[in-house]
C-alpha cells in the first residue's frame, strides 16, 4: 500500500512544481511549567464543532474547541471532581437548595468587557434555556447576583450532579453582548485562553486561534499557537499526523503499533461500556427478565474478554460494572462474579423455569452490527431465541427503549454520583422507565446515595455498585478505551465523560 | 435553439420540484423523530420535546412542508437543526469545496482522457494503443479509496508535497488551494480517464473510416486539421461520459472527502444523515439537483451546437 507511485500522479505533481508543506514544529522550551514541547498544538479531532454557541454545543468532542474560546465557571479534575476555574470557590447550603459561587475579578472577555456577576448570571440563564446545555440545570429555580463577584444558584431540589455537569462543559461563560446579539454561533466571544481567528479558519476543515495576551491562567495553556482540525476518518487523521499536519489526535487503536514505532506518546482510558441494556427488571415487558436468575444467566453466558478481543481490538477492560475502571467505585474483584460459564448460565435459566430458553425481540442497527455475531452465538447457545428488528440509528435510539433488552454502547461518566443518576435513576433513552424503586435490594441503596454526603455517600455508591452487579442489572461485557496519540513533547490526560478532553488536559512534556 | 433551451429548463424545474417533494416526505418518513440523534445519547425526553417544539416538529407534516416549500421558493432553506445556522450559508461554504475537486477532476479527466483517446484512436493497434489499454484495465480495476490512500502515503506523508488532509479556499491562497484539491481530484479522475479515452478511441476509429475523412485528406488538408474534424465528430460520446462523470462525482465525492477530510457536500451529507438534520439534507438535495440539471442542460446545448439534428429531438 505504501509503494505504488503512479506515473500519472507523479506527472501532475511534477508539473505543479510544489514545495514542501509540512506543518510540523520543532520542540522548543516553553515558559511556565519548565516542561519542553512544541509551541504549536495542532489537534486532529474526531468531529467538527457542533456550534460555537455553548448552549447548542455537545460535550463529547466539542471540548477542545469551546475550551479554547470560553472560560468555564467550573472545571473538572481528571477524575471528574469539580475544581475552580472562573468560580474560585463555592459553598453548598446546608439544605442543599442553593450554591453560592465566588467569581474571579481579573477575567476579561475578548471584546474588552469584564467578566462579572451580571455576565455570569446572564450566561447561566442562557445555558439553562439552551436545548443541549439545559441538561445541567433541570433543577435550577434561578440564578441570582449576590454582589459584583458572587452569584447564587437556587435549586428546586437537591442536585448532586450539577457541579459535575457544569465542569463537564456546561458552564462556559459568554459575552452578554454576544448573547443579546445572537452572534455566538459565528463569532464566539468568551474570556478563554485563545480567540478564534475567523480570517484564517476554514469552517469544517481547520480552526486557528490566537493566544489571549495576559490570560489569568496562562500556565495551564502553554501553547503559543493552536489549531484544531476536525477529521472524521481515522486513517485520514493518522496520515495527517504522519505528515506532520497535526501533533495530537483522537486515535484508532488499530494504529497503536505504528504509533509506538513513530515514538509518539500514547494515552488510553475507558470511555464507555458495551453489553446488553436491560430496561425491564420487573418482567413487565418480558417475563423472564424479571427473574434474577435469568439476568444472571445472561451475564454468565457472555465471555466479555473474548468479545473485547474480537470486537474492541482488546482496547479496554473486561468487566461487568458500569462504574469506570480505575475509578473510586469500580472494584476489580467484582469482575469475577460472572466469569464466563455457559453451563452455569443454562443451570440458572432452568432454575428460573426456562429449561428450554425463551424467545425475545431485540432491535438492531448498523452501528451495533459488530456485536451481533457474539450476542447471537451466546444467546443461541443459552437457548434464547432472538428476533432481530432492523432499523437505522436515529430510529434505534427512538425505538430501543420499547424493547426489554438491547445491545448498546453507552458513554460513562467520571463522576460517581452522575453515574448513578445517568445509568440507574434518571430517564434516558436507554432507561425510559427507571424501575430501580421496584427492586427491594437496589431501592434502599439508591436512597442512601441520594441522602448521604461525602465519604458516606461514596461508601453507599460502592455498596450500590456491588448490588447492581449481584442483581445483574445489565449484562456488561467490557469497558472500551479511548486512545490518543501525541507527538514527542506533548502529553494528554484522558477524562472519562469527555470523548476528547478540554485543552487544560493537554500539556507540554 | 431558444425553444430547445426553454424545454430543457422547464423539464429541469419539474425534476427539481418533484425530487424536492419526494425527498421531504421520504426524509420525514425515514427519520420519524430526529431529536434523539440531534441531542445525543444523554438527552432527556423533556429536552427532546423542547427541541421538537423549537424546530417545529410538533406541527402537522403538511404544514411543515408548505412552510419549507414557500421559504425554499425564496431561496431560504431554513436553519440547520444541528447548529441553527442558515442552511444556505453553510451550503455556500461547502459547495465550492466539492465543486473545486469535482471540476478539477473533470478537467484532468477531459484533458488526459481526450489526449489518450485521440492518440490511440488515430493509431489503433500500435504499441502505445496496446500499452494504454493495458494500463486502462489496471486503473479501472483499482478501487478509488485504495488509490487515494496510496497517493496520500506517497505524495503527502513521505514526500510532503501535498497536505494529507484539509482544504484551502482560493481566496486565501491559490497555491494552497491547488495543493489541497490535487490528490482528491486525481483519485476521482482515474476511473473517468479510462472511460473517456475508451469512448473517444472507438468513436475516432469509426470516424476515421468515414468517406468524408478520406475526401478531406485527398484534398490535401493537413493532418492536424483533419484530426480536428474527426475530434468534433467523435466528441459527443466522450462529452456525454464527461458530463455523466461530473454528476457521478458529486456523489462519489463522499468517500474522497472523507479520506482527505475535505469540508464539502459529501461530508455534510454524511453528517446530516447521521444527525437527522432534515433541512440540511433538503438543501443539499436541491443544490445537487440544480447541478444535475445545469450539467445536462450544458451537455444538451453543446451537443446541439456540434450536431444540429439533436435540437429537434
Amino acid at each position: 500500500m505504501k509503494r505504488m507511485p503512479l506515473a500519472l500522479a507523479a506527472a501532475v505533481a511534477a508539473t505543479l512544481a510544489l514545495t514542501s508543506c509540512s506543518g510540523g514544529t520543532s520542540p522548543s522550551p516553553s515558559d511556565g511549567s519548565g516542561a519542553e514541547g512544541p509551541d504549536a498544538l495542532n489537534i486532529g479531532n474526531f468531529l467538527d464543532v457542533t456550534s460555537w454557541d455553548p448552549s447548542l454545543a455537545d460535550i463529547g468532542f466539542d471540548g477542545p474547541y469551546l475550551s479554547a474560546v470560553y472560560d468555564a465557571l467550573i472545571a473538572l479534575d481528571a477524575d471528574g471532581a469539580p475544581i475552580p476555574s472562573l468560580a474560585t470557590e463555592w459553598t453548598v447550603a446546608d439544605d442543599d437548595l442553593s450554591i453560592d459561587l465566588d467569581i474571579r475579578t481579573d477575567a476579561v472577555f475578548s471584546d474588552g468587557t469584564p467578566v462579572d456577576a451580571d455576565a455570569v448570571v446572564k450566561s447561566l440563564e442562557y445555558l439553562k434555556a439552551g436545548p443541549r446545555s439545559g441538561e445541567a440545570y433541570l433543577n435550577v429555580a434561578s440564578f441570582e447576583k449576590v454582589d459584583d463577584d458572587t452569584i447564587s444558584i437556587r435549586l428546586t431540589q437537591r442536585d448532586d450532579t450539577i457541579l459535575y455537569l457544569m465542569g463537564l462543559g456546561r458552564s462556559y461563560v459568554m459575552s452578554p453582548a454576544s448573547i443579546e446579539a445572537g452572534t455566538l454561533g459565528k463569532e464566539p466571544i468568551g474570556s478563554g485562553p485563545y480567540v478564534l481567528d475567523s480570517t484564517t479558519s476554514i469552517a469544517g476543515a481547520e480552526y486557528h486561534f490566537t493566544k489571549t495576551a495576559d490570560y489569568w491562567d496562562a500556565e495551564t495553556y502553554p501553547f503559543s499557537e493552536l489549531s484544531i482540525f476536525p477529521i472524521t476518518d481515522a486513517t485520514a487523521r493518522h496520515n495527517a499526523m504522519l505528515s506532520g499536519q497535526i501533533n495530537v489526535q483522537y486515535g484508532d487503536v488499530a494504529n497503536l503499533e505504528q504509533a509506538e514505532q513513530q515514538g509518539w506518546n500514547v494515552a488510553q482510558r475507558v470511555s464507555g461500556w458495551a453489553g446488553l441494556v436491560i430496561t425491564d427488571h420487573t418482567g413487565a415487558k418480558s417475563e423472564p427478565l424479571g427473574k434474577l436468575e435469568v439476568r444472571q444467566a445472561l451475564n454468565y453466558a457472555f465471555d466479555g474478554a473474548a468479545v473485547l478481543a474480537a470486537v474492541g481490538s482488546g482496547a479496554g477492560v473486561s468487566t461487568n460494572q458500569v462504574f469506570p475502571d480505575g475509578g473510586d467505585i469500580n472494584d476489580p474483584a467484582l469482575n469475577e462474579t460472572y466469569a464466563y460459564n455457559m453451563d452455569k448460565a443454562k443451570e440458572l435459566l432452568a432454575d428460573a423455569g426456562y429449561p428450554d430458553g425463551f424467545a425475545i425481540s431485540m432491535p438492531m442497527s448498523p452501528i451495533f452490527e459488530m456485536w451481533k455475531p457474539s450476542a447471537e452465538q451466546a444467546l443461541k447457545e443459552l437457548g434464547v431465541t432472538v428476533t432481530w428488528d432492523n432499523m437505522q440509528m436515529p430510529d434505534y435510539q427512538l425505538n430501543a427503549p420499547n424493547y426489554p433488552m438491547f445491545i448498546s454502547f453507552l458513554a460513562m461518566d467520571g463522576n460517581d454520583v452522575a453515574t448513578v443518576a445517568r445509568q440507574v435513576t434518571s430517564v434516558q433513552w436507554f432507561n425510559p422507565e427507571p424501575d430501580y424503586a421496584k427492586n427491594d435490594v437496589i431501592a434502599p441503596l439508591v436512597e442512601k446515595v441520594q441522602t448521604e454526603r461525602g465519604d458516606a455517600q461514596t461508601a453507599a455508591i460502592e455498596e450500590l455498585n456491588k448490588a447492581l452487579v449481584d442483581q445483574a442489572w445489565w449484562s456488561v461485557w467490557y469497558q472500551a478505551n479511548n486512545t490518543y496519540y501525541m507527538a514527542t513533547g506533548i502529553q494528554l490526560q484522558p477524562v472519562v465523560g469527555m470523548m476528547f478532553p478540554t485543552l487544560r488536559y493537554i500539556s507540554q512534556g | 435553439m431558444l425553444l430547445f433551451t426553454a424545454k430543457r429548463v422547464l423539464s429541469g424545474l419539474v425534476l427539481l420540484i418533484a425530487v424536492s417533494i419526494g425527498t421531504f416526505f421520504l426524509a420525514h418518513l425515514a427519520i420519524s423523530d430526529p431529536t434523539a440523534s440531534l441531542l445525543g445519547t444523554t438527552a432527556s425526553p423533556a429536552q427532546q420535546a423542547a427541541l421538537a417544539e423549537k424546530i417545529g416538529l410538533d406541527r402537522p407534516l403538511l404544514v411543515q412542508f408548505w412552510d419549507w416549500l414557500s421559504q425554499a421558493a425564496q431561496l431560504d432553506f431554513g436553519v440547520s437543526w444541528r447548529n441553527f445556522q442558515p442552511v444556505s450559508e453553510q451550503l455556500a461554504v461547502k459547495v465550492p469545496v466539492t465543486l473545486s475537486v469535482v471540476t478539477f477532476a473533470t478537467l484532468i479527466t477531459a484533458v488526459i482522457g481526450v489526449a489518450f483517446g485521440m492518440i490511440t484512436g488515430l493509431r489503433p493497434g500500435t504499441w502505445f494503443d496496446r500499452g494504454i489499454k493495458g494500463i486502462s484495465v489496471v486503473l479501472f480495476a483499482l478501487p478509488g479509496f485504495w488509490v487515494s490512500l496510496v497517493l496520500v502515503m506517497w505524495l503527502a506523508v513521505q514526500l510532503k508535497w501535498f497536505p494529507a488532509v484539509g482544504y484551502v479556499p482560493p481566496t486565501q491562497s491559490v497555491d494552497g488551494w491547488l495543493r489541497s484539491i490535487t490528490l482528491p481530484a486525481i483519485s476521482l479522475a482515474l476511473g473517468g480517464i479510462v472511460a473517456v479515452a475508451e469512448q473517444l478511441r472507438n468513436a475516432v476509429i469509426a470516424q476515421s473510416r468515414q468517406d468524408w475523412v478520406r475526401t478531406l485528406r485527398s484534398r490535401g488538408l493537413s493532418s492536424a486539421r483533419v484530426n480536428l474534424h474527426i475530434l468534433r465528430n467523435a466528441s459527443p460520446a466522450a462529452l456525454t461520459v464527461i458530463a455523466l462523470m461530473f454528476v457521478g462525482l458529486l456523489s462519489g465525492a463522499i468517500v474522497v472527502e472523507q479520506i482527505f477530510s475535505l469540508p464539502g457536500l459529501g461530508q455534510l451529507t454524511n453528517q446530516s444523515s447521521q444527525n437527522g438534520d432534515i433541512p440540511m439534507l433538503l438543501g443539499i438535495t436541491v443544490i445537487s439537483i440544480v447541478f444535475v440539471v445545469l450539467i445536462n442542460l450544458l451537455l444538451d446545448l453543446v451537443l446541439g451546437w456540434i450536431n444540429p439534428k439533436v435540437r429537434v429531438a
